[in-house]
């Protein structure tokens, strides 16, 4: 066994900063709890505000402080999506106390390089969520934890690497030395007692009868003190990440722009791609719910809420192609009133395998670089702006072809095409002429006559080819079409796609296209 | 090779080597002789046009701008038998180019029919349309044509798509096009851009420059304004894919206004910073 403990320190204060916009993050920060300090940001710690501080004193040395309510709840949701992260490595992630996630490592181990390689890896896949980590290895869970928190100087001189120990009486040894005050819950609750006894560390306590001990603090302590040595067994339960992702975020100003809610939805993306990562799925769509503010007035009520929803055309796992993608939603989304409260919620998790990476350049790669192309630009300018052309079979020109929104390009499927597969380069003189234009008008542009010609922009028109009659669409209402087409040679030489309305009055001449 | 050797004179009996410039860097060539592409082109499929431009083909990863006075003179024809290529995979050498033919902005709606009859796969085409100008835009003024400029620059350096082919606003800013060119390095294939007669006066960032006009019926008339070699004297026509039978186009008349407006067109001056 060996257990990996990633001690976070200002867990709550950073995902309390995470809703924050970047400039108040660099200022004074500080969380209350009961009425008390409960942590403080580097620059509140300059100005010499320490957590234990009343609110006033803290204001007193600091007018612009900003401060937060401490609130467990996010705690828990940010400490989850650590644990989420941390699955990625090995299945065994026990979320420890309030500010501390447990990895049993020794199976992955040799997988991952040995345990400085497998460290390295797990802050850089903790860097997203933004969190200070403090690390520590250790035979036993509870003295992996005990070693984290304690944070005492590295043994090896590497300093991203805290104390570790990979064999039983090394940690021992290395326990006598930790102060009492990191043992565990009971460790923390009676920590002034012991102190008071002038017990400091762990060797000294051990050095006391046991069951005096045992009935003045309580069996956990020793309990504890003992799984963290090793001397009796401690059976951990692993977290099973939840079947649905629903993640909430209160911002601490309300955002009156949709800048600001990127940055709170930053936060929650990085937490739902650690959630399908944990278990080996991609996200094929999410819905962002704003909570906005409730209007005073009654006759400005406006709707208590608005949903994004980002359907992706490719499943990713990619928190910056998500957020790419928010953004430009976000960017086409109007805030109907200030946003006070984020909950992130995803609705398509794709379990399949990730498709392989391409060492060359391929088809497939080429293909997942249009359909990811195309889904950007349809995030900016809107679904309906991206279309694909398709034919159609009707004889009337205005429906012989249809612009639909593009879904997704096929993947290099054997392609029905229409022209068979040209030996070298296509001819550029198909074998049949031309019978329709390249460009048409989306409504036939209507035509002055002068005499019997048709003008356009007015010159005459000569009629070359024709004519070819279209009847057709008496089945829709208001489609029936009863024409007569020409192929005529404008102006300038080039030629167009005029028709002539039949039994129709008024009849008339109207141009349909132009053979660009 | 006269102009060279003159004005560099012989110095200590050595005569000058008369080098051809490629060697020296692939990007060198005479200001004589039409420039070779130091990258990969795409042949038209006109051969008279292929010999009339560097490299023997459109040239990929740089703007080409059509100029042209209204849509319809037959910019389709021109293209089709190069996008059909690249479509089918016979697109620039060994590694076949990307196949997406994206179209932005288009000035009328494509014809399904008459582009899957030119060889077009139509399923490889993307119509790309920015927002109408009358959109409720209510947060933010956009600029005309702003984010059909993003989108293009997004594409381009996105090098994903294979030839893009794009109908710019009226009135482009110079550093719009400078932005799109520099964006278009990234870009594998070749770019077409449909600009307004008008802008033919105007410098461009761009390195290839065609002037389009009809004429007479299946008939181009193609003038190249600049490119990277000596100016062109006279417009070249290339005979487009059929719309007409032989029978019908004997029947069609010279056009008679292009007759009048031919100094007009026909001789842009030579020398123009284009």
């Amino acid at each position: 066994m060996w257990w990996l403990a990633l001690h976070l320190p200002q867990l709550s204060l950073e995902a309390f900063s995470a809703t924050l916009a970047p400039a108040q993050r660099a200022g004074p920060v500080a969380l209350l709890d009961a009425h008390r300090i409960a942590a403080v940001n580097g620059a509140a710690a300059e100005r010499g505000i320490r957590p234990g501080f009343k609110r006033a004193t803290a204001l007193a040395l600091a007018g612009e402080l900003l401060i937060g309510q401490a609130d467990a709840a996010r705690d828990g949701q940010a400490l989850q999506a650590v644990a989420h992260t941390a699955l990625a490595f090995t299945p065994m992630v026990v979320p420890e106390g309030g500010q501390a996630v447990l990895l049993e490592a020794q199976g992955s181990l040799r997988y991952f390089g040995g345990p400085q390689q497998l460290c390295r890896r797990l802050r850089d896949a903790l860097a997203p969520l933004g969190h200070r980590l403090r690390l520590a290895g250790a035979p036993t869970a509870a003295g992996a934890a005990l070693l984290a928190q304690w944070g005492a100087a590295p043994l090896d001189g590497d300093p991203a690497w805290g104390p570790h120990s990979t064999d039983l009486g090394q940690l021992r040894r290395l326990l006598d030395g930790a102060p009492v005050a990191f043992l565990g819950p009971a460790g923390h609750e009676h920590a002034a007692a012991l102190q008071g006894m002038g017990l400091h560390t762990l060797a000294e306590l051990r050095a006391l009868p046991r069951a005096g001990l045992a009935r003045r603090f309580g069996a956990t302590l020793l309990d504890t003190l003992d799984r963290a040595r090793g001397d009796c067994p401690d059976p951990r339960q692993p977290i099973v990440p939840a079947p649905a992702f629903d993640s909430r975020l209160e911002l601490h100003a309300r955002a009156d722009s949709t800048v600001q809610v990127l940055d709170g939805a930053a936060v929650l993306l990085a937490r739902l791609v650690a959630w399908a990562q944990a278990q080996q799925a991609r996200v094929g769509g999410f819905t962002l719910r704003m909570e906005h503010e409730r209007s005073a007035r009654p006759d400005h009520a406006g709707p208590p809420h608005t949903e994004l929803t980002v359907e992706l055309a490719e499943p990713s796992a990619d928190p910056a192609h998500l957020q790419l993608l928010l953004r430009e939603r976000l960017a086409r989304c109007e805030l109907a009133a200030p946003t006070l409260d984020l909950r992130l919620h995803c609705h398509h998790l794709v379990k399949r395998a990730a498709p392989n990476g391409e060492l060359f350049p391929s088809r497939q790669g080429e293909q997942e670089g249009l359909t990811r192309l195309l889904e950007r630009l349809r995030a900016r300018l809107g679904d309906a702006r991206v279309q694909s052309l398709q034919t159609q079979a009707d004889h009337r020109p205005e429906r012989a072809h249809r612009l639909q929104p593009v879904a997704q390009l096929p993947v290099s499927a054997p392609a029905p095409s229409l022209t068979p597969p040209a030996p070298a380069l296509p001819p550029a003189h198909p074998a049949l002429p031309l019978h329709r234009p390249a460009w048409l008008l989306t409504a036939p542009e209507p035509l002055a006559v002068r005499g019997e010609t048709p003008l356009l922009d007015g010159r005459p028109l000569q009629l070359l080819g024709g004519p070819e009659r279209i009847e057709a669409g008496w089945w829709d209402a208001g489609g029936l079409a009863m024409r007569d087409y020409f192929v005529a040679q404008a102006a300038d030489g080039a030629l167009v796609w005029v028709f002539c309305t039949r039994l129709t009055t008024p009849s008339g001449w109207y141009l349909q296209g132009r053979f660009a | 090779m006269e102009a060279p050797s003159a004005s560099f004179p012989p110095v200590d009996g050595l005569r000058p080597v008369a080098l051809p410039p490629e060697s020296l860097h692939p990007a060198l060539w005479r200001a004589s002789q039409v420039g070779r592409s130091a990258g990969r082109t795409l042949a038209t499929g006109f051969a008279a046009l292929d010999a009339e431009l560097p490299g023997g083909g459109w040239p990929a990863g740089v703007l080409t701008e059509l100029l042209l006075a209204q849509p319809g003179v037959g910019e389709w024809r021109l293209l089709a038998p190069a996008l059909a290529a690249l479509q089918q995979g016979q697109g620039g050498g060994a590694l076949s180019l990307p196949r997406g033919v994206l179209l932005f902005e288009p000035p009328a709606q494509p014809g399904a029919w008459a582009l899957s009859a030119l060889g077009l796969e139509l399923r490889q085409i993307v119509v790309i349309e920015g927002r109408p100008p009358t959109a409720p835009g209510r947060g933010r003024p956009a600029l005309p044509g702003s984010d059909m400029l993003w989108a293009l620059e997004q594409t381009l350096s996105s090098g994903q798509a294979g030839a893009v082919l794009a109908w710019l606003p009226a009135r482009l800013r110079g550093d719009a096009l400078r932005r799109l060119q520099l964006a278009a390095q990234a870009h594998p294939g070749p770019v077409f851009l449909f600009r307004e007669l008008a802008a033919r006066l105007k410098p461009s960032a761009a390195p290839l420059r065609l002037q389009l006009g009809a004429d007479g019926p299946d008939t181009l008339r193609l003038q190249v304004l600049k490119r990277r070699g000596p100016p062109s004297a006279a417009p070249l026509q290339l005979a487009l894919s059929p719309v007409l039978t032989a029978a019908q186009r004997a029947r069609a008349g010279r056009p008679r206004a292009v007759v009048g407006a031919e100094p007009a067109t026909a001789t842009p001056a030579a020398g123009m910073p284009a």
